[in-house]
């Protein structure tokens, strides 16, 4: 270092007292204390050797507190055979101090710690969105359905389909649905004219049926058990479970791993693992609803999965399947299809029903 | 040192040298990766801990060596802190947004204005944190002034910088600077900035009209191979720039009568932003001859003939997905490892080596003052995702 000073004037140590930045260059006397006198022989501090510990330093320079001193007291030892004897006499020089943590118990720690969050969010989470789903006003989960149903119609088109012989036909069949289903008449069914072959149910009740699905259906059953499935999601409450358990699984993981703003690779791939498990557990009840709402009506239930099979094709192997946010459809279909079964009750509209329905995106 | 101050006519020029190792560093960087790794990222508390020390620790000014005297607990509590919260913030910004939404679609949008503005106000503390930590000759530095009076002045500087296309960005960095370094204390000397934002616009202004030449020219004129063309040149903008606001940030600081110069060459940084980048991309070629071998392997091990080896049929496999996994994390180990050595400690020690301090002499005697501030807005800036120096 080419700060320091002549040697003829080189002081043994150098001693800042921790109240000011005044740097005092000291002579040390060791005895019963270590004694800290200044060139003019003027005792400065007298330490007692146990309450010394090491602070940081460069290398080459031993530096000192003083557990009893001002926390900043420093004395700093450049010479190696002066530093040597006094850590000789010093015995508790790396118990406390900065260097002092144990990455055995960190690591030990922070293990425990995700294996209980992630038990958590696997185990805990569902339960919990179980309990608290039921438990929302269902002014709450109308108001959340607003604001959805404002953006699927932003982003879809927001022309809703209301041919009155449509309607009536519509009617018709969502009453059926309905009381087989033993759902309450807060539920509804409204058409969009869209592009896009699918389904879904609001907070709230209400389901979106986009015209592109009645055009790909065959028959009024295959609708009638879409129909069921959403109503499914309606009657287990799935879009406030969903939102519960999804809203807090996102929380702990990135509580977990320290990014609460949820970006990341890892907590993304944690997240879907363990988000689209519990979407494909709703799907499968929302399918075992349709089936039961089916039979009770006397139809097959297989047309939904006959539906579904035709808008998707085959898809176990070619995607991910076990971040895939539905079951595969050749199983969902597989398994409606062994429950097939020659109707016995009524069909659920007539032919011209049935063709007023298909047609009731037309504009009169 | 008190013998000099009775001959003031001549003011004391002193230097500050780095003297770390390099592969205590490099060990010291690693070690803590795999760690970091291992506790699923709560090792970083103790990672960021150890790093400061070393710098710190390693840094000699007329002499006399700084020390960082913060630790991992502090980091880990205002983590805690920050949680505390930013949980129900996140909850409240959750329910505005339907709120806002029902009225407006899609009307939640600027609430993320709220956390910029919070993202601001951490930069604050976390520098406040670290300055009260930072100790040279048994005194210690710190801070006072509002961390929300600073985040509302960034915010509207930074609306202020977007609105003329990055233009007004040296005045925006002059003015938090001093607001910063008026609330900055060592002992008692009180701090202040005398950089001007127009002396760092003089000096920069071209590297601001070439990044946006090179930025808006190829799409204008339809040319998307001119960006494959420049794109090089812009890591090396960035580092003419970044040693520029040092230099000039550096000669901007004062405390009572101590002043610093900073003498950094103006291409001094290239070499360890383009080595910085060069590492990177053979971390990133390396990761795809692992996937390459690791996709070869199993082929064979499963016995499969041509059929699976299709990257459809690998993308299905369990062991290929572990695989990817284990070596995604090891390439971002390897890359924080990158650039805490280069861009870290690298540009530290070039930034000290070549600092010169006049006018120590005031600095003499001062007497030690202020109060420690706590970590929450490190916690903050952890959470946000958000750097400051």
């Amino acid at each position: 270092m080419p700060h320091d000073l002549p040697s003829h004037i080189a002081p043994e140590a150098i001693y800042f007292d921790g109240t000011s930045s005044r740097r005092h260059r000291v002579t040390l006397s060791f005895g019963e204390r270590l004694l800290l006198q200044n060139l003019e022989g003027e005792t400065l501090a007298s330490w007692a050797f146990g309450d010394l510990r090491r602070a940081d330093a460069p290398s080459g320079i031993l530096r000192l507190s003083n557990v009893a001193a001002p926390p900043l007291a420093r004395l700093e030892i450049r010479d190696p055979g002066l530093a040597a004897q006094l850590t000789a006499l010093c015995t508790g020089l790396d118990d406390t101090g900065p260097a002092r943590h144990s990455t055995a118990r960190i690591v030990r720690w922070s293990v425990a710690a995700a294996a209980s969050v992630l038990l958590i969010a696997v185990f805990g989470l569902p339960l919990i969105a179980e309990r608290l789903a039921p438990l929302l006003p269902r002014s709450f989960e109308q108001r959340l359905g607003v604001v959805v149903e404002q953006q699927v119609k932003t982003l879809l088109g927001d022309r809703v389909c209301d041919d009155p012989a449509g309607q009536a036909a519509l009617a018709k069949l969502v009453e059926a649905v309905r009381s087989a289903g033993g759902l309450d008449d807060h539920v509804a069914v409204v058409v969009l004219s869209s592009g896009i072959p699918n389904a879904v149910a609001l907070p709230g009740g209400k389901v979106l049926l986009f015209s592109a699905l009645l055009a790909d259906a065959n028959d009024p059953d295959e609708i009638a058990a879409v129909i069921a499935h959403e109503f499914g999601h309606v009657a287990h409450h799935d879009n406030m479970k969903v939102l519960i358990h999804n809203g807090s699984a996102s929380f702990l993981i990135g509580l977990l791993f320290g990014d609460l703003s949820g970006s990341g690779a890892l907590v993304f791939a944690t997240k879907t693992l363990i988000t689209s498990s519990y979407s494909r557990e709703a799907e499968h009840d929302a399918d075992t609803f349709s089936i039961e709402v089916m039979q009770k009506l006397g139809r097959s239930p297989k047309g939904l999965g006959e539906l579904l099979f035709r808008l998707t094709g085959k898809q176990g192997g070619s995607a991910l399947d076990i971040v895939a946010s539905h079951p595969l459809t050749e199983d969902r279909r597989d398994r409606m299809r062994s429950l097939d079964a020659v109707p016995t009750g009524p069909p659920l509209l007539t032919a011209a029903e049935w063709q007023a329905l298909k047609a009731i995106c037309k504009r009169s | 040192m008190n013998e000099m101050s009775s001959v003031p006519q001549v003011p004391m020029v002193r230097s500050g040298s780095f003297c770390g190792s390099r592969a205590e560093f490099r060990r010291l960087v690693l070690r803590g990766g795999l760690l970091e790794l291992i506790t699923l990222g709560f090792y970083r508390f103790w990672l960021a801990t150890d790093m400061r020390r070393h710098l710190w620790a390693n840094t000699t000014l007329d002499g006399d060596a700084a020390e960082y005297t913060g630790t991992g607990k502090e980091l880990l509590l205002g983590f805690l802190m920050a949680v505390a919260i930013l949980a129900p913030l996140y909850i409240g910004y959750f329910l505005l947004g339907i709120e806002a939404e029902s009225l407006q679609t899609f009307a939640s949008v600027p609430l993320v204005a709220l956390f910029y503005l919070f993202s601001q106000f951490a930069i604050y503390r976390a520098r406040r944190y670290r300055l009260t930590r930072t100790v040279w000759r048994g005194v210690r530095f710190w801070m006072t002034g509002s961390g929300w009076a600073y985040a509302l002045r960034a915010s509207l500087w930074a609306l202020a910088v977007l609105l003329t296309f990055g233009l007004l960005l040296p005045w925006r960095t002059a003015a938090l600077e001093r607001y910063k370094m008026n609330h900055s204390h060592y002992g008692e000397l009180q701090g202040r900035f005398e950089g001007r934002g127009l002396e760092l616009f003089k000096r920069g202004w071209w590297i601001w009209a070439l990044t946006l030449a090179f930025l808006i020219v190829p799409s204008l004129l339809w040319l998307p191979y001119l960006t494959i063309v420049v794109l090089p040149a812009l890591p090396v903008l960035f580092a003419l720039y970044r040693a520029m606001e040092w230099r000039w940030w550096l000669s901007g600081l004062r405390f009572g009568a101590v002043r610093l110069q900073s003498a950094l060459p103006a291409t001094a940084l290239i070499p360890l932003y383009l080595k910085a980048i060069g590492w990177s991309a053979l971390l990133l070629m390396g990761f795809s001859l692992y996937l390459g071998l690791g996709g070869v392997v199993i082929t064979l091990l499963t016995g499969g003939e041509g059929e699976l080896f299709r990257p459809e049929a690998l993308q299905n496999n369990i062991a290929m997905l572990v695989l990817t996994g284990i070596g995604y994390l090891l390439l971002i180990v390897g890359f924080n490892a990158v650039m805490r050595i280069y861009l870290l400690r690298d540009l530290w020690a070039k930034v000290v080596n070549t600092t010169t301090v006049y006018g120590l002499d005031a600095a003499a005697e001062v007497a030690a003052q202020g109060e420690l501030a706590t970590a929450l807005g490190e916690g903050f800036a952890d959470g946000l995702d958000v750097a400051g120096f």
